[in-house]
């Protein structure tokens, strides 16, 4: 009988467990669902393919996300970083001489490394500020987000690096055994980060680093090495996402990027990772980011107009937490 | 005391001589929404290379407004303090440009509209290109392609935007001509290549097969459309598309012949309005900008105009690479 104290509080319990354990992926598979019934093209081959590839971007930043949240921390920065790590390697891949390096166009593995490379000294420069100079990361990657930015601009001088050539735009367009290379290299970067996070010691000392800072310390994890790391982590994944993004467009615009941090951290919330550190998981981001990308794929196919889609992701991300919140009040 | 008094008197010289300079060499302000996109790039460039300017007959500051209409007001502000003699203006939002308008108008400074238009009558012209018309050319290529039969897709810039608005009037105005032609989607993708892909792949998913022709209502977001169908293993060249602005990226790829752009001449709408509004400060001045003898449609009627009106070019392949040679 609903109503006595203890079985409505009982029910709220239960409800909030499963929904902890396996409520977003019910909810995956339940959108899934609806959106196979309500159009034929839904559950085609292509179709699935394409959400996998527009997961993929956000996915690849998402990954790098749940990283540094894991820590307690939050990387703002990472679609600005996108956009400068896509016109700095962009311009030693175009053969547009207006943009080019001198010397260019360079080999497209050239051009590649020096894309993660500008991610990864932004990373590092994030993480020096907030593992030893004691800034909130929000503030460090606020500044991060600015600057690099403004880097950007100042780089490609406002204008969009075009031409890219066919061996740099392969990570793009191209596609192994019928799986397009953003999925494939999405893949690449989930499960490195599973076994990273589940595997490794780094990954326990993020996980140890996150839930109790000072208890990490007392039993000899480097948490400052730990919290440079993650930042250092989703820099070079932002760079990477960022060469994927120009690969794919065909030219590496400064534009690029906008708000992108927001879907990222929009994924990983969704996807149960707790903002106050220690708990959470990359197969969790995973989801959350399938479940933006078919939310968003599915209301495109039947033709609802896109501001629906952006309401939908809001009530998406406030559920998310409201479940986050049932769990730690339990526990 | 002395001291104070000769600080005075050299501080006095100095405003003088100040003022006797800016009374030689007109200040001119150009307000531009932002310069973060390659065509207020290509408006500004062309800002600096106006005759006028080149020959240090006038002072051009350009400020740029970080698509923020307040910042734009307070530049109009600082602008009305430093004594401008005429501001060139391209506003962010067509109403909130109005209150700048007015703070300058108030101070006894002309103002001169350009590419983007305010919703304002203290302005004292502008030079821009009627949208309507480069909307019902590009859908006309589009429709004209696929024999005014046939299906075609539309993507919409910001939803709101005096741009978008107006493409979409053009847009429609030729769809009309074409009863038969059935529009299968009608989307924003807020002027963005990639939102544009996302969209263009998941409409070639929903309509296998059925969309012969994708309208952009600018460059971007054509070019985005392009990658969609590409990325989906069909023939770009089998589909008709268009786009407007005619960015660097648009006319390589009518180069290629994929697709089709609407040249909008940014640059001659900086250098008219600022023919224009040095005209407004020395009544005596001829203007100097080619454009008036490369538009002959477009006559300068001795400044006296409220309304210039800058022709689209239509990008062919026989114009493409004298246009991408002006871009080195």
């Amino acid at each position: 009988m609903p109503g006595t104290p203890s079985q409505s509080r009982n029910f709220k319990l239960l409800v909030a467990q499963y929904g902890q354990k396996y409520g977003i992926l019910v909810a995956l598979v339940l959108v899934c669902v609806i959106l196979a019934f309500a159009n034929e093209y839904f559950l085609t081959t292509r179709n699935l393919v394409n959400v996998l590839r527009q997961t993929s971007i956000n996915g690849i930043l998402a990954i790098g996300m749940t990283f540094v949240i894991l820590t307690r921390g939050i990387d703002l920065s990472v679609g600005s970083v996108v956009a400068l790590a896509g016109v700095v390697s962009a311009s030693f891949a175009t053969t547009a001489t207006t943009a080019m390096v001198p010397g260019g166009p360079y080999p497209a593995v050239f051009a590649l490394a020096i894309g993660v490379l500008v991610g990864v000294v932004c990373g590092l420069i994030n993480g020096v500020i907030v593992a030893f100079f004691r800034v909130p990361s929000f503030v460090a990657t606020l500044g991060m987000l600015s600057a690099a930015r403004g880097l950007t601009l100042l780089y490609a001088g406002g204008k969009p690096v075009p031409a890219l050539t066919d061996s740099f735009r392969y990570i793009g367009t191209e596609s192994i055994l019928g799986v397009p290379m953003p999925v494939v290299l999405f893949a690449l970067v989930f499960f490195a980060s599973l076994w990273v996070l589940t595997s490794t010691r780094f990954g326990r000392h993020v996980y140890a680093a996150g839930g109790n800072p000072h208890a990490a310390r007392v039993s000899g994890v480097n948490v400052n090495r730990v919290r440079l790391l993650v930042y250092v982590i989703s820099g070079g994944l932002a760079g990477a996402a960022g060469m994927i993004l120009a690969a794919r467009t065909g030219s590496a615009l400064t534009q690029a990027g906008i708000a992108y941090e927001l879907d990222a951290i929009a994924a990983v919330v969704i996807g149960g990772t707790s903002l106050s550190g220690g708990v959470g998981k990359v197969t969790g981001t995973l989801i959350g980011a399938l479940l933006i990308a078919v939310v968003n794929n599915g209301l495109d196919l039947m033709g609802v107009e896109s501001y629906y889609q952006q309401v939908i992701k809001g009530m998406l991300i406030v559920a998310a937490v409201m479940l986050d919140q049932a769990r730690s009040k339990q526990a | 005391m002395t001291n104070r008094i000769m600080t005075l008197t050299v501080a006095a010289t100095l405003l003088a001589s100040t003022a006797a300079m800016a009374q030689d060499k007109p200040k001119i302000g150009a307000a531009v929404y932002g310069l973060n996109a390659e065509f207020m790039q290509i408006w500004a460039a062309a800002l600096e290379q106006h005759p006028a300017v080149k020959q240090g007959l006038v002072e051009v500051t350009v400020f740029d407004g970080r698509y923020d209409a307040l910042v734009q007001q307070e530049q109009f502000e600082t602008m009305v303090t430093q004594g401008f003699d005429a501001i060139i203006f391209v506003p962010i939002d067509i109403e909130a440009g109005a209150a700048a308008v007015k703070v300058a108008s108030d101070a006894g400074i002309p103002v001169f509209g350009s590419n983007t238009r305010v919703n304002s009558d203290l302005l004292s012209a502008y030079v821009g290109s009627d949208d309507v018309q480069s909307g019902y050319m590009e859908a006309k290529y589009v429709l004209d392609k696929i024999g005014c039969k046939g299906n075609v897709v539309v993507i919409e810039g910001p939803i709101g935007q005096s741009a978008q608005i107006q493409r979409l009037e053009g847009n429609m105005k030729a769809l009309a001509e074409c009863p038969d032609v059935k529009v299968l989607e009608d989307q924003t993708a807020n002027w963005s290549r990639a939102e544009a892909q996302t969209l263009m792949e998941n409409w070639l998913t929903a309509h296998p097969g059925e969309i012969n022709g994708v309208i952009g209502q600018n460059d971007e977001m054509a070019l985005g459309a392009i990658e969609a169908i590409k990325a989906a293993d069909l023939d770009v060249k089998s589909f008709a598309i268009a786009g407007i602005d005619g960015v660097t990226d648009a006319l390589l790829a009518v180069k290629a012949d994929q697709m089709a752009s609407i040249l909008q001449d940014g640059a001659a709408q900086a250098q008219g309005a600022l023919d224009l509004a040095i005209k407004a400060v020395d009544p005596t001045y001829e203007p100097m900008s080619e454009i008036w003898k490369t538009y002959a449609d477009m006559p300068w009627n001795n400044g006296a105009d409220k309304e210039y009106s800058v022709p689209w070019t239509p990008v062919t392949l026989e114009n493409v690479d004298a246009l991408l040679a002006l871009r080195q």
